[in-house]
């Protein structure tokens, strides 16, 4: 089954490390686990900052809420790259060609592109805004694409089990 | 931002080679068989342990359930051993003919559950 993987994806996969969490009984579930977890902080700080984005816990100023909210956000995706490596080292080779995988690869990218735009062209305009401002159509935009790709993100991995 | 150019590269690379792959889903439970002989290879690993099978017709790839699962039910590393002569009750894979998830594996006269 592992002929058609990217060598790389292989080499990975049968790395010694690969094969210690393969050959642990509590490392693999323990980075299960540790993947929902890490999700449901990063779901948590992310719907609170799309909320703030399109006009919504207008009590705080922005640039407050969202700075707390980033905090969470950056330490609970690290949390899952973690994880999630851990799980995708194990089976490497299979996991690479997993459509819902690269589905689910594709649609991180696209998340942190949306950051980034966000980042670039909206943080600025949003920041300085008061409690209760109406919010720019850019961090509108930037919110709801936000809320869109990370549900699907973890839709996909969800999925990958049933593909 | 160099962030996601990483990931777009990465992600440039993941899809160079797509192919299905077999999950859970991909288990025809109409057709179930029993899978009977000795234990030729066993890797008792996450995220399943699984062994391949010398049966009369040919060689199955019999795919069992986590490591904690298995020493839970008394199907250890031991039970499941190359050479142990073992009957595996479960469905045969969709998408690989030679593989079968199995429900249920008989050792020794011992019947382990792996679901």
């Amino acid at each position: 089954m592992t002929d058609a993987a990217p060598a790389l994806f292989v080499a990975l996969e049968q790395s010694g490390f690969a094969a210690t969490i393969r050959q642990s009984t509590w490392l693999y579930p323990a980075a299960n686990i540790g993947h929902i977890v890490s999700l449901t902080f990063f779901a948590g700080a992310v719907g609170v900052m799309d909320v703030r984005l399109l006009g919504g816990l207008a009590a705080t100023a922005p640039a407050r809420l969202l700075a707390r909210a980033r905090g969470f956000a950056i330490a609970a995706l690290a949390g899952m790259a973690l994880t999630g490596s851990v799980l995708f080292l194990a089976e490497a080779s299979h996991i690479v060609l997993n459509p819902a995988f690269q589905l689910k690869a594709a649609l991180v990218a696209a998340g942190l592109m949306n950051i980034a735009i966000y980042e670039l062209w909206a943080r600025r305009a949003v920041e300085g805004l008061a409690p209760g401002a109406s919010m720019p159509a850019r961090a509108k935009v930037a919110g709801l694409l936000s809320l869109g790709i990370w549900v699907a993100v973890a839709a996909c991995g969800r999925s990958i089990a049933y593909f | 931002m160099t962030r996601s150019v990483f990931f777009s590269a990465a992600f440039a690379l993941l899809t160079s080679a797509a192919l299905a792959h077999h999950g859970w889903g991909s288990y025809d439970a109409s057709k179930p068989v029993t899978v009977t002989g000795p234990i030729v290879t066993s890797k008792f690993e996450n995220p399943h342990a699984t062994i391949t099978v010398g049966a009369s017709d040919k060689v199955w790839t019999v795919t069992l359930a986590p490591t904690s699962r298995m020493n839970n039910r008394g199907a250890t590393e031991k039970v499941v051993a190359v050479g142990q002569n073992i009957s595996a009750y479960g469905y045969p894979s969709t998408v690989d003919k030679d593989e079968m998830r199995a429900e249920r594996i008989t050792v020794n006269g011992k019947t382990y559950e792996m679901r």
